[in-house]
């Protein structure tokens, strides 16, 4: 898959014109704003916001991402919708590389007509006394092709049996609640959320801060449940990522570059409620690797656990990484040369039934803390809490993640490797335009 | 995964030979893997092996029973449930689940090795609980009695059952049967408790096989008839990985009782175990060290000789009861993720209806393998 070199708009007059022209529609001002700096190159690395699928699914994988799921704490539709709206122009301004809400003005939560946030209701030119519309660490930066992916978990539409805000009718087949798997360790604090938010950039600062300006902006309506960074090395454009167990990660995927691809198995179509028709469903795990365990492990094995070469990427058995898989041969003793245990044989399409789905994962390091491993030998103490932040994206998860994992959970050599601590399933609706925004169709809004 | 045989080298040219024809593991080559035995609760760690010797209630006749010792949290002898994986369509289906703590079961339910089916469809197996995955917690146990559609009918307990542990041995006659079962639990302490001369866990050398004959009237579940202490004095002690290491496999030939003595790193035989009325003790040695790493489950192929799997590395051990000679090896489980391979994942074991492939749990995966020709 070819991950970078993909700019939408290649010169910096295409850029200004297009976002003057988006400004607008939006209704947004723009005069006297704060600016994204002026790029010293030509290319101004913008993704767009508005379209008819949300970006971040398709968009070329940015070095970086800040996740975060919310839980809602209103109890009212209204209120959902209303922070669906501010989010969504938030987020188109931020991919364009202006902050959140205008910097003239206060901060402006999308509570802000209730009366405890009276206060922050008025118009201060230059305004260094109230609480500031953005928090300003993205002044400067270049928009580092920001997107802003918005997802709708199963408890937005039914909670603890409680149909909170009149949606429980509308809550799409596909939106299931996950199954159990084999060997999940699942913790409450990365686990499930009403709403998902994916910031990507290839600036780490400018995804969190996308994050950051959208939970100040949700203050009294949604709270942070559980948040995960992540990140890709910067290697050449041309060449499929390594992840953290020094292995290629990303050969086999379907390609987003064509459209018929993605059609087929990462867009909701006609199967699917209006408002899910060009959008596709989200599946996180946050899968922690016994790192230590692995390094101590031979590359020959560590090749065998995986099925393809470590160093060129190849299947087992063939020399180039984008070699087909040939999962029948067999050794003189009638064993596969690519075991049946193998990682990339049991993930691939051919012996799922075709499934497939769009993989758009980033590593994740958060430090070291005690755990205990939980395969022979059981080694406990001090370690990485490191591995993968899996993303995927699906037309259907029963026949996407959910199907292909349910086979992996249980027999995958890589298992005694990796321990999955936490997951999400969200619906990301389909893309706005700049007279809408994400999710209203659902609302009726 | 790559397996190779290995041949005992340390032998002369024309016993290697002699050893080699006859040698079933030589001819074994293929090794699949049937099924996932992990549970819908999550239960862990395979530990018995048992093919259904005939069809009755939930079970088809060459169904393999599995159970486990280990629940969703990996602690050791909490395990719950049984298994039943058919052959033919690798399919599985839960045979029976307990709850944790069972009254009748001094220190609750975590089910061992010691499981068998018998000809008239009762299934026995055997309970040696813990409640924190470490012999501290650990409870006396029992005897577990079901149906053939899973449900549990009676419980058997006593002074002479304390951590049924490793596989049966069986005769059955149908309205009669005689179980041999290690106890592996006698007075053992926490792993904490360290012998200071091994710098391990302390030895006890208490643990007994108990002979337990049963009779069998039709529609009414066993019923005791008599139960015999036939060897004792082995060494068993506490393990953090292994949870508890003591005598583990049997395996009857004609009325000699083979032991896989796992403290002393053996096999030994019972003379007479069918109908002696005493202890032998610890019987006589027929192999010792050699291929063995500490010697686990035992089963009897087609042509009389003995395979043991072994704990310390991921091999099955042929050797031949009547010389005590050891025949081969051959990798079952080459997982590197263990040093040496294999080291932990192997223990229940039993050999397929055709007299030389066998199955084996895989507990480093938590799968069923079949080893075939």
């Amino acid at each position: 898959m070819k991950r970078r070199g993909h700019h939408p708009f290649t010169t910096r007059r295409q850029f200004l014109a297009r976002s003057a022209t988006l400004a607008a529609a939006a209704g947004l001002a723009t005069a006297g704003e704060t600016k994204a700096q002026a790029p010293s190159a030509a290319v101004v690395p913008v993704e767009p916001f508005w379209g008819e699928h949300q970006s971040g699914i398709v968009t070329p994988a940015q070095r970086h991402s800040y996740f975060a799921a919310f839980d809602l704490t209103t109890s009212k539709r209204s209120d959902v919708a209303d922070l669906l709206r501010a989010w969504t122009i938030a987020a188109a301004r931020m991919a364009e590389g202006k902050t959140a809400q205008p910097l003239e003005e206060s901060l402006k939560p999308v509570m802000v007509s209730k009366p405890q946030a009276k206060a922050y209701d008025h118009y201060q030119p230059a305004n260094l006394t109230g609480v500031a519309a953005d928090s300003g660490e993205s002044l400067g930066l270049s928009p580092a092709r920001l997107t802003v992916t918005f997802g709708f978990g199963p408890a937005l539409f039914v909670k603890d049996g409680a149909d909170r805000y009149e949606l429980a009718a509308q809550r799409p087949s596909a939106l299931v609640d996950m199954p159990r798997f084999v060997g999940d360790q699942l913790v409450e604090g990365h686990t499930g959320g009403d709403l998902s938010v994916q910031a990507c950039a290839d600036d780490q600062q400018v995804a969190f801060h996308a994050v950051r300006q959208l939970a100040r902006i949700a203050a009294d309506v949604a709270t942070i449940r559980w948040a995960q960074s992540g990140f890709l090395p910067d290697g050449p454009a041309h060449e499929t990522p390594r992840n953290l167990m020094g292995f290629k990660d990303g050969t086999v995927n379907p390609s987003i570059t064509e459209p018929a691809a993605m059609a087929k198995f990462v867009w909701v179509g006609e199967e699917g409620p209006g408002w899910m028709r060009g959008g596709s469903y989200l599946v996180v795990r946050r899968i922690r690797m016994a790192l230590e365990h692995w390094d101590r492990v031979n590359t020959k094995f560590q090749e065998q656990t995986i099925g393809r070469h470590k160093y060129s990427g190849a299947p087992l058995g063939k020399s180039s990484e984008f070699d087909a898989l040939d999962l029948d041969t067999n050794d003189k003793d009638g064993n596969p040369v690519i075991a049946e245990n193998a990682h990339v044989r049991l993930a691939a399409a051919a012996t799922n039934d075709g499934a497939q789905f769009l993989r758009r994962p980033y590593s994740y390091n958060d430090g070291v803390n005690v755990t205990a491993e939980r395969w022979p030998p059981w080694r406990q103490g001090l370690e990485y809490d490191a591995g993968l932040f899996f993303i995927s994206y699906q037309r259907d998860p029963r026949n996407g993640f959910i199907k292909v994992y349910e086979r992996m959970a249980k027999f995958d050599m890589m298992n005694q490797f990796v321990t999955h601590v936490g997951s999400g399933l969200f619906a990301c609706p389909r893309g706005a335009n700049p007279d809408s925004f994400i999710g209203r169709e659902l609302f009726g809004a | 995964m790559k397996r190779a045989i290995l041949f005992l080298l340390a032998t002369a040219m024309f016993d290697m030979a002699e050893a080699h024809a006859a040698s079933v593991l030589e001819g074994l080559h293929r090794h699949t893997t049937i099924a996932s035995t992990v549970t819908e609760n999550g239960d862990l760690n395979p530990y018995a092996v048992v093919v259904a010797p005939v069809s009755a209630g939930k079970i088809k006749k060459g169904d393999i029973l599995v159970d486990n010792f280990n629940n969703q949290s990996n602690l050791q002898g909490t395990g719950t449930t049984i298994v039943i994986i058919n052959r033919a369509n690798k399919s599985v289906s839960l045979f029976a689940k307990l709850p944790q703590k069972l009254p009748q079961c001094p220190g609750g339910v975590g089910l061992t090795t010691a499981m068998t089916m018998l000809s008239s469809g009762w299934v026995i197996v055997g309970s040696t609980p813990s409640t924190d995955g470490t012999t501290a917690t650990k409870g006396a146990g029992c005897l577990l009695v079901f149906d053939a559609n899973g449900k549990l009918t009676t419980v058997w307990k006593g002074s002479r059952i304390n951590g049924p542990w490793g596989n049966m041995a069986i005769i059955d006659k149908g309205s009669t049967a005689t179980l041999f079962i290690s106890m592996s639990g006698f007075d053992v302490p926490g792993p904490d408790k360290i012998d200071p001369k091994t710098g391990e866990p302390v030895t006890i050398n208490k643990a007994i096989v108990l002979r337990v004959d049963l009779a069998i009237s039709p529609g009414a579940p066993p019923k005791v008839t008599g139960q015999t202490i036939v060897a004792s004095g082995f060494g068993q002690r506490a393990d953090k990985d292994a949870f508890l290491i003591g005598p583990t496999g049997l395996a009857l030939i004609g009325n000699t009782l083979y032991v896989s003595d796992a403290v002393e790193n053996r096999i030994v035989a019972i003379p007479d175990a069918a109908t002696r009325k005493d202890s032998a003790g610890t019987g006589r040695t027929v192999t010792k060290d050699g291929l063995l790493q500490r010697p686990l489950a035992l089963a009897v192929t087609g042509n009389g000789h003995i395979l043991a799997t072994n704990a310390k590395n991921g091999q099955v051990v042929e050797f031949d009861p009547a010389s005590g000679k050891q025949l081969g090896a051959q990798w079952i489980n080459t997982n590197q993720a263990q040093s040496p391979p294999g080291n932990g994942n192997l223990f229940g074991l039993a050999m397929a209806p055709d007299g030389k492939s066998f199955y084996s749990v895989q507990d480093d995966v938590n799968t069923l393998l079949e080893t075939a020709p």
